[in-house]
């Protein structure tokens, strides 16, 4: 199995080469006011030009981790090094080299685009005499030439959320941070936005780190991902290498009531190993060694009343959801 | 992790780039301000109605001589800096919720120049508040006896009131989470001084105790060196320090409220830097 549990994540990070660019953080930890603990430890490394995505559920402590990297929260425990530059001793030079796209609104509505454009320029001292024609350049690439004078409240919600892209990219940074891209954006435009990414990261000039609770986006997007999962990194690797650890196909037994002892009995028969796992009252079974019919056939002869069965590919959510919700080992 | 966050030492490279970026984080700040007329002109309304219709009718009912226009127009000028500067806090509270307040956060900049230039733009909204203040009260009739000197003292005096003022609300639009909240605030700390430090009447006619309230209150050190650099009336000064030399008195006040815009421009830097960052 190619996946890389988070116990196994600390080896990997810096050891005794010191970082240069992309981002890399160690043993990350938070606690806001009121003993709430937001992340517990986090160790990650994202390669320059590499496109890496924080996945979780709300709360998991994605949002702060881009906090800590952009320097907006501070951290409780650990070190952060982006493009190249410690977070807590060389803040300014950290936020120099990266920008960010915040999950909520941010921008100046009653101001055009054009001026919160400007204004980012200036702010990240790029050079006057590429200024304009960087801005213009990317209002073509994200469409947003016939609207960049108008000001920003009279924009659409697609056409906002291009204009913070653009307005992140103007200063060509080398690292990217996306907290949430997409939440809230109706499908096309959405598709639109995720188009948009996708191209900057064939770019592979920009490090760019991706927040997200659309596991669809996230294995369009991103080389590699963390699974974070009550403030700690649970599961790190490639899409593919996430999805292989699933096998080839899985079982969902449908049994309202009844999935407690149809987990232990299935345990019991060889059939659910220790990564099924429960979700309302779905058992969802990997099939390790087993053939479909084959596991479906043993189901059966459970004789589950109400219970409906059938089998199918894993996807990234039955990842997401094995590492982040309830283990068979606690439901039966 | 350490919490402490170095910045890079200030060459004359680096003054040059935070002076630009203050230019540029001023310009913002005008920018969404005069969008928002509310910012300019609601609080030149009161000040102004105290000025020129309140005043006189004061004068009328009791008799007193045409210098107490005069007294009162400038005592509106208390009224107006606390109200602009109040004013412009709730500005601040506005880009914390929906405006770009994160993005400048996230920007390579210290983050007191974020707090300095919106200090800038309630400056200059102040100078237009009080010249327009002035010209309508001059249109209105209200005399004024200024010298160079005496305009001197009087910008001085009401660029750090200002300041102070202003520091005092970014100070508490960092601490107040929600626009109701800090509005809730304004007229304990935009009004009530105003009524005790000698606006309407000059300080000596409030009980004993309350009159040596109104001696530690920046406005009122504030308001007595306006009246005395515009009118030449060195009264408030007197009633503040008891006798002596006007410009030294003066000096001496200048000095209380200076130490108020020193105090309350740092605190509100502190503040400000520890807040945006949770």
């Amino acid at each position: 199995m190619a996946i890389a549990i988070a116990e196994g994540v600390d080896e990997e990070v810096w050891g005794n080469q010191p970082p240069t660019d992309g981002v890399h953080v160690r043993d990350l930890a938070k606690t806001y006011p009121g003993d709430v603990e937001a992340l517990r430890g986090v160790s990650f490394n994202v390669h320059p030009g590499e496109t890496f995505g924080l996945v979780g559920p709300n709360g998991a402590g994605k949002s702060t981790t881009i906090g800590i990297l952009t320097t907006t929260v501070r951290a409780t425990r650990g070190e952060a090094i982006v493009g190249g530059f410690d977070v807590s001793t060389q803040p300014l030079r950290a936020r120099a080299v990266s920008s960010v796209v915040f999950q909520e609104p941010v921008v100046d509505h009653s101001l055009s685009g054009r001026r919160n454009l400007e204004i980012h320029v200036r702010l990240w001292r790029v050079d006057r005499a590429v200024a304009g024609s960087r801005i213009d350049d990317l209002a073509e690439a994200l469409e947003l030439g016939d609207v960049l004078d108008r000001p920003v409240e009279t924009y659409s919600g697609g056409q906002r959320r291009r204009l913070e892209i653009a307005r992140a990219l103007v200063s060509a940074p080398k690292v990217l941070f996306l907290d949430e891209p997409t939440v809230g954006l109706d499908p096309r435009i959405r598709h639109e936005l995720l188009g948009a990414i996708g191209t900057l990261r064939d770019r592979g000039d920009t490090t760019i780190v991706l927040t997200t609770h659309y596991l669809d986006e996230a294995e369009r997007l991103c080389d590699r991902l963390a699974i974070v999962h009550q403030g700690s990194i649970v599961a790190m690797d490639t899409p593919a290498a996430l999805l292989a650890s699933m096998g080839t196909e899985v079982l969902d037994v449908r049994a309202p009531g009844l999935f407690q002892s149809a987990a232990a009995t299935l345990r019991v028969h060889g059939v659910a190993g220790a990564d099924s796992f429960v979700v309302g009252s779905t058992l969802t079974v990997p099939l390790h060694g087993w053939t479909s019919s084959a596991a479906i056939a043993a189901v059966r002869e459970l004789d589950l009343p109400g219970a409906s069965i059938n089998t199918r590919p894993p996807t990234l959510d039955d990842v997401y959801l094995r590492l982040t919700g309830d283990r068979i080992v606690e439901a039966a | 992790m350490a919490t402490l966050m170095i910045e890079a030492p200030v060459g004359a490279g680096e003054g040059r780039a935070r002076l630009a970026a203050l230019g540029t984080l001023s310009r913002r700040r005008l920018s969404l301000a005069v969008r928002t007329p509310r910012e300019l002109f609601v609080p030149l309304i009161t000040p102004i109605l105290f000025a020129l219709v309140i005043a006189p009718a004061l004068k009328s009912a009791l008799h007193t001589s045409a210098a107490y226009e005069s007294f009162v127009a400038l005592g509106t000028v208390g009224l107006l800096i606390p109200l602009n500067t109040m004013f412009a806090g709730v500005s601040v509270i506005i880009d914390r919720e929906s405006g770009a307040q994160r993005e400048l956060l996230a920007a390579p900049i210290p983050r007191w120049l974020m707090v300095a230039g919106n200090l800038a733009v309630a400056l200059a909204v102040t100078a237009f508040q009080l010249v327009a203040l002035i010209a309508v009260a001059l249109a209105r009739g209200i005399e004024f006896h200024a010298t160079a000197t005496g305009i001197a003292w009087f910008v001085a005096t009401a660029a750090l009131f200002a300041t102070g003022m202003y520091g005092v609300a970014e100070t508490l639009a960092s601490r107040v989470p929600k626009q109701e909240e800090y509005i809730a605030r304004v007229p304990a700390v935009a009004i009530v001084p105003w009524f005790l430090a000698g606006s309407l009447f000059p300080i000596d006619a409030l009980p004993g105790f309350l009159a040596w309230v109104a001696r530690l209150l920046p406005l009122t050190h504030g308001l007595a060196v306006m009246r005395y650099g515009l009118l030449g009336d060195a009264s408030g000064l007197r009633h503040i320090w008891g006798g002596g030399d006007p410009t030294r008195l003066a000096a001496m006040s200048v000095g209380v409220v200076f130490a108020f815009a020193v105090a309350f421009t740092a605190v509100s830097i502190k503040v400000f830097s520890r807040k945006a960052v949770r």
